[in-house]
């Protein structure tokens, strides 16, 4: 098992009246090379279950082990280690820094990790060519059109080679063209073997998932594997 | 993550937003310049005072000794002859006497009066000495000779040029066997000293020395109170100050009938030394306090500077920023700007020390001294650190999703 969460809690102002649970008492188990949609409403609590998940947030009760680890006790270090090596993210709004081009960016999640200056810009290089952007390895996201710069965020999220990419509406900004690109990348990468978790509020782009995990106010309300016609 | 990389990503921060960094410098730039120049000042004007009392020699000890009208004995006279029979002690003694009549020195088509304060570095002095007047104030014999014991018995008319003195009057001719007319009395040239080479120190080199004895006729016979006493060493100084003080503390007592003081140019060294030292801490410390308003205005832009830069944060720390790696950062941004901000300010104060030396210090070369400039340079730097911790651990320590969510 891969992740397996029991009983997950994100309360917010827990005790007061504005009480909000994002998450309330979930429970998900998602095996190693599974490709999961995270379907919901907005307010729903899917974006609080992938930063969650992804370390980015921490649970207010409940058990989430990843990889057999229990991630709740782990300290800030070895969080970051998590983020750096095991979880590749892909964000709505791409999430690149500004001041740096595309294969600065490509390179930070590298340089955190700790690989050698001369293996990191063949690695990053490397993982811009998987999406199709060393051609424009030294442009900023300024000058790159908004599906260019969702693909140097994946090309930054395999960069390490993490076994798990989490892609939070990764197509929600672009154009049904482009977001068709950027998922078939996406099903590509699980062709090889990545687990992939896709949050969505969109059913077409839920349609396309072996599994769909639906979310309404904090809960799972139904879990379902189904036939795709990419595979 | 390492600290070349660290650097090189503070580099790119800092470039990527001029104006701002600058003006975050500017308190460190204006510190450390202020700072610089402070001191440098104060050493330059000390450095003077020191080369003055160097090139009058040590062991040097003048004597002042001042009775009021009436009362008995004639302390000059008893004094001179006191100091000449210190023979143990002493290499020279020389009545002290500058004359503040005004009166006329003329060679050839020259005229140049004593009291012509237009122009400082041209104006002649009349001094009185004895046949030892060289030998006490460490004038070195140029050409010709002293003057003599006979010069000085028989007021023979007859003097000796400083310097300053000889330039002014004969440019670069040998003024040996010349006369001058002081006050049209035609006065023999037998002798010039080497100049001392002071800047902006005339008194010393633009000297025209005449025998003693010539106070009768050009200073209008007013007794003679200044000594002074050219001792074999210090330790001889230290005992030839002890006896005069003893000597005229027998004859004068201070305030009642009169006043003396007796002193060395090696005492005064010492003061001027630790004159200086304390002159620099106290302006070392004003100016201290203006890089300390300066870190703090870096804490301020650096707290700018996070809040601005949270999102930043959050993707940094989702792709697998630890905290410490955050900290870094923003700690060597702020002490990169210190930085920079302080090599800026040294250049600055040297520039401003070359200025204030041009201008307060009669044209010195002032070179802030090494230990200023790298503890200003240190000082700034390790602000920059201080004063970027705050900010630093304040970035660091959000959660990436919160730090994310931000604008």
């Amino acid at each position: 098992m891969l992740i397996d969460i029991q009983n997950l809690y994100k309360i917010y102002n827990e005790g007061q009246e504005s009480e909000v649970r994002a998450l309330d008492g979930v429970s998900l188990q998602i095996d190693r090379g599974e490709f999961v949609a995270i379907v919901g409403a907005s307010g729903s609590g899917k974006s609080t279950m992938m930063n969650v998940l992804g370390c980015l947030d921490v649970p207010t009760r409940g058990r989430y082990n990843l990889n057999g680890t229990d991630v709740t006790s782990l300290k800030d270090k070895d969080l970051a280690r998590i983020r750096n090596r095991e979880i590749g993210f892909i964000f709505q709004g791409y999430n690149l820094l500004q001041d740096l081009n595309a294969l600065d960016n490509v390179i930070l999640p590298l340089i955190y990790r700790g690989t050698s200056i001369f293996e990191r810009e063949e690695l990053a290089m490397a993982a811009l060519a998987r999406v199709g952007m060393d051609g424009r390895a030294h442009h900023r996201p300024s000058q790159m059109s908004g599906g260019q710069q969702q693909r140097v965020a994946i090309a930054r999220a395999i960069a390490t080679h993490p076994p798990i990419i989490m892609a939070d509406e990764p197509t929600g900004a672009l154009d049904s063209k482009t977001g068709r690109h950027v998922l078939s990348i996406l099903q590509q990468l699980y062709r090889e073997g990545t687990t992939i978790l896709l949050i969505t509020h969109d059913d077409g782009i839920a349609a396309t998932a072996p599994r769909v995990v639906r979310l309404s106010d904090g809960k799972i309300i139904s879990d379902a594997h189904q036939e795709v016609d990419w595979l | 993550m390492n600290l070349m990389q660290a650097f090189k990503m503070a580099f790119k921060s800092i470039a990527s937003k001029k104006m701002r960094s600058f003006l975050t410098m500017l308190g460190i730039i204006i510190g450390v310049a202020s700072v610089v120049i402070m001191v440098s000042v104060v050493q330059g004007m000390n450095k003077l005072s020191l080369q003055y009392l160097e090139a009058q020699g040590e062991n040097k000890i003048q004597v002042y000794a001042y009775q009021y009208y009436g009362s008995s004995g004639n302390i000059s006279d008893l004094l001179y002859e006191y100091c000449l029979g210190m023979q143990d002690l002493v290499l020279g003694v020389t009545p002290q006497v500058e004359v503040w009549q005004d009166i006329t020195i003329k060679y050839g088509a020259k005229t140049f009066n004593t009291q012509n304060w237009d122009d400082w570095s041209k104006r002649l002095t009349i001094k009185l000495g004895s046949d030892q007047f060289g030998v006490c104030n460490n004038y070195t014999l140029g050409g010709g000779r002293e003057l003599s014991f006979l010069d000085v018995e028989k007021t023979n008319q007859v003097c000796v040029l400083g310097g300053g003195a000889k330039e002014i009057l004969f440019d670069f001719v040998d003024p040996v066997g010349e006369t001058i007319f002081i006050n049209s009395q035609p006065f023999l040239v037998v002798g010039w000293y080497e100049a001392t080479g002071l800047e902006g120190m005339s008194d010393m080199d633009n000297v025209v020395l005449l025998p003693y004895t010539f106070n009768r006729t050009l200073n209008n016979n007013q007794d003679i109170n200044d000594y002074v006493v050219k001792a074999r060493s210090a330790t001889d100084t230290t005992l030839a100050i002890a006896r005069l003080k003893a000597f005229l503390g027998g004859f004068i007592t201070p305030g009642e009938n009169g006043y003396y003081n007796v002193y060395s140019n090696n005492d005064w060294s010492n003061q001027v030394q630790e004159q200086s030292l304390m002159q620099s801490l106290v302006l070392g410390a004003i100016a201290g306090i203006s890089l300390l308003v300066g870190g703090i205005g870096i804490m301020n832009i650096m707290l700018v500077t996070v809040t601005e830069r949270t999102r930043e944060i959050g993707i940094r720390k989702a792709i697998g920023a630890e905290r410490k790696s955050i900290i870094v950062q923003f700690l060597i941004e702020a002490a990169v700007i210190c930085g920079i901000g302080g090599l800026i300010g040294i250049l600055l104060g040297c520039m401003g020390a070359l200025i204030a030396g041009k201008f307060l210090l009669q044209g010195m070369i002032l070179w802030p001294s090494s230990v200023i400039t790298v503890g200003a340079f240190t000082f700034s730097v390790v602000l920059g650190v201080l004063f970027g911790l705050y900010p630093a651990i304040k970035a660091s320590s959000l959660q990436p999703v919160d730090a994310l969510r931000a604008e």
